[in-house]
């Protein structure tokens, strides 16, 4: 991917790094509808539709990475903070190919791991939220390029968002092993529950690299 | 070729800004890798060069009222004494500035030439000295409130505050360098104006060079020179010392050095000033480090206890102590020096200057309401201003003013009319018409040179200066009145007798 020369490449990389951060975020839509289509209808062609769209999405987030930084070095553009950049770019682009990793593991393995009208309806809560917080956390890296005061907003979000999974997965995992489902089964539905958590767990990490950006950003 | 010798000591001493203030300008912009040095020193050069050639008379004249060196030797000596001041103080470790030690310099060869150090306007040189930092202080903070507020305003994407800071830093670096060329050549070539070995250059008839810009064009090569081959040391570690600087920071240090600089250079900003009746602004060279100082201390301070927590006030502590030790410094080896060359090299370093209150300074000075009715009427002349003065002073106490009327008027330099001089004066750029009015005066002689000036502006009205001429105009006038001065003077009484008796006014004597 070659860049334009001079006056059009401040656009240009402005639009790739807009474009990242867009993949970024459809991974987590992606992800949000390819649990639900996989708690309501099982591994069915839809489904694994959603892993091959988190896949390609992966694919384009890294060329577009590795196209940023490389353009940030060679050209010797944001001395200050090219290595910030870098690094948060590298943390979301983590994040993105976790957010696959954890869909392609539940589709994979964890098959039917969640059982129970209930139960189904309390981890599509957690899975809304923990989607929820990968949205903050690429809003935060919006506001981090932009609008650095905002970026103390999202974090707090995050923030709010990981505890907030970490407690619906403490009562399902509460009320999983208090039912009387055989053990391999708990545990595999404990497994389940905690890869999901970890996600908004890797986001708040995030906030934690952002907040400390953000102060050296903000003016 | 034996004047370009002399001149090499100011040469050395644009070398010695050029590598050292030139990171003023640039430093940060190159220190933050903003910019490549390269693209730095070009911008840097070229436009240094144009502030000193089209802008440069502005400030180098405050250094002529403070002292004329008016002897090309001495013109060396005092640069020497300047620059070397310069690099030793820089070499042990202890902040310098070019102003500085130029301004003690001169004051050395005042003393040593027993010429009167004009206290008012070395006043007004040392008020620069605190008035440009604060001055400096005063736009940066000014200035990061407003880019700040503009930029939380627009929230622009890092990467075109990025952009835009870069091209703001190259304009702030090109603005920062044509006002350091044009203020700062002062410091280089100033003491050179009085005893400049030029005569006005026309190429081809499209292009005219007065023997000042010429000066200055040598001036600001070797700045560019200093630019090119020591800067890039200074430049790369610059910014750090003081208190470390974002690149907006950085930007805003520059314009508001930049700003400084022009301020106190710009004829057109003192007319503007004196227009809105103001009192005109001081037209000195000013030291751009302590604008930069100042400028990063305003910043700090904006941020409050925040930012003070970040200067570190020992610099700080060392920088002010070189302020108050590198003038006196300055003074005491271009004395010394002056004192070696005079005497071990047997050089000229100042050109006696006598002075009597002849029948007609008497006559002019109670014209100008000076009263002279105390004043002794036939009186030899004595050379060297402080002796006159304190003679003056013996007879009848004035205001400064005044004091410096009757120096002015009684400052005697014979001068005669001759054949080889008119021809001297035809191989010079004065116009002919101007050469024509000089050389209807063949045969008559002068004692004091406004009495050549008055007789010269009766002849013909190219030789007289409407009162509410443009300063532009007034400038010339007075370098064409100086040529033909330098031009018919005749030999200068030496230094070591006094008082040496001039020529007694002859039967053709005006008067």
């Amino acid at each position: 991917m070659s860049t334009p020369p001079l006056f059009g490449k401040t656009r240009f990389l402005e639009a790739q790094i807009d474009e990242f951060l867009d993949k970024v975020s459809e991974g987590a839509i992606y992800f949000q509808r390819g649990i639900e289509l996989l708690l309501e209808r099982g591994v069915v062609e839809e489904t694994e539709r959603k892993l091959e769209q988190l896949m390609q999405l992966k694919e384009r987030a890294n060329e577009l990475r590795r196209a940023v930084v490389n353009t940030l070095y060679t050209e010797m553009l944001i001395p200050d903070f090219r290595g910030d950049v870098l690094r948060l770019l590298t943390h979301l682009y983590a994040l993105l190919d976790a957010t696959k990793n954890v869909f392609q593991e539940l589709l994979i393995g964890y098959t039917g791991a969640i059982e129970g009208a209930e139960a189904v309806a309390e981890v599509k809560e957690l899975v809304a939220v923990v989607a929820q917080s990968l949205q903050e956390a690429v809003r935060g890296a919006r506001a981090f390029f932009r609008h650095p005061e905002a970026v103390r907003d999202h974090i707090n979000h995050i923030r709010v968002y990981e505890s907030e999974a970490d407690a619906i997965t403490l009562r399902l995992m509460k009320a999983l092993f208090a039912s009387d489902r055989p053990l391999e089964r708990k545990l595999l539905a404990r497994d389940a529950l905690e890869v999901i958590d970890g996600l908004a767990d890797r986001a708040e990490e995030i906030s934690d690299e952002l907040s400390i950006l953000a102060i050296k950003r903000v003016l | 070729m034996g004047s370009l010798l002399f001149l090499s000591s100011g040469l050395f001493l644009g070398w010695t800004l050029g590598a050292n203030d030139a990171s003023n300008v640039f430093g940060s912009a190159v220190g933050s890798r903003m910019l490549r040095f390269s693209t730095a020193a070009l911008l840097c050069s070229v436009f240094v060069i144009l502030g000193a050639v089209t802008a440069g008379a502005g400030a180098s004249g405050g250094l002529g009222e403070l002292g004329a060196v008016n002897a090309l030797a001495g013109s060396f000596t005092t640069a020497l004494a300047a620059a070397a001041t310069m690099t030793w103080m820089t070499r042990a470790g202890l902040p310098a500035s070019t102003t500085q030690a130029v301004v003690g310099a001169i004051v050395g060869w005042n003393w040593f030439s027993g010429s009167i150090t004009d206290l008012s306007q070395l006043s007004r040189i040392v008020a620069t000295w605190v008035l440009s930092p604060l001055l400096a202080a005063l736009f940066a903070a000014g200035l990061y409130r407003l880019v700040v507020a503009g930029i939380r305003r627009t929230r622009p994407h890092l990467l075109r505050l990025d952009a835009n800071l870069r091209v703001g830093l190259i304009l702030a670096g090109v603005f920062g360098s044509y006002s350091l060329g044009a203020n700062n050549i002062g410091n280089v070539m100033g003491v050179f104006v009085p005893a400049s070995p030029f005569r006005e250059l026309s190429i081809a008839g499209l292009v005219r060079l007065s023997g000042e810009e010429q000066l200055f064009l040598l001036g600001a090569i070797a700045i560019a020179v200093g630019v090119f081959t020591y800067s890039r040391r200074v430049m790369t570690t610059v910014g750090g010392s003081l208190m470390t600087l974002s690149p907006l920071a950085a930007l805003v240090v520059v314009v508001a050095n930049a700003l400084v600089l022009f301020v106190f250079s710009s004829q057109q900003l003192s007319a503007f000033v004196v227009a809105l009746g103001l009192p005109p602004i001081p037209l000195i060279p000013v030291s751009s480090s302590q604008a930069v100082i100042g400028a990063v201390l305003g910043i700090g301070l904006l941020q409050g206890a925040r930012g003070v927590r970040q200067i570190r006030w020992g610099v700080l502590g060392r920088i002010a102590s070189g302020w108050l030790t590198t003038p006196v410094i300055a003074a005491l080896v271009s004395f010394v020096l002056l004192f070696v060359v005079q005497n071990v090299f047997g050089q000229q370093v100042y050109r006696p200057v006598a002075y009597q209150l002849s029948p007609p300074a008497l006559v002019r000075l109670a014209a100008r309401g000076v009263p002279t009715e105390a004043l002794t009427m036939d009186r030899e002349p004595v050379v060297g201003a402080v002796r006159f003065r304190d003679w003056l002073r013996r007879q009848a106490r004035f205001g400064p003013e005044r004091e410096a009327l009757v120096l002015e008027i009684a400052e005697i330099r014979p001068l005669q009319i001759h054949p080889e001089g008119l021809r001297a004066l035809d191989a010079t750029a004065l116009p002919p018409a101007y050469r024509q009015v000089v050389a209807a005066l063949e045969g008559r002689s002068f004692l004091h040179p406004w009495q050549l000036a008055d007789v010269l502006a009766r002849q013909s009205p190219l030789w007289s200066l409407p009162s509410a001429a443009p300063a532009p105009a007034a400038r010339r006038h007075q370098e064409r009145l100086a040529l033909v001065i330098d031009t018919f003077a005749a030999a200068d009484p030496a230094p070591d007798h006094q008082p040496a008796a001039p020529s007694l006014p002859s039967r053709q004597q005006e008067g």
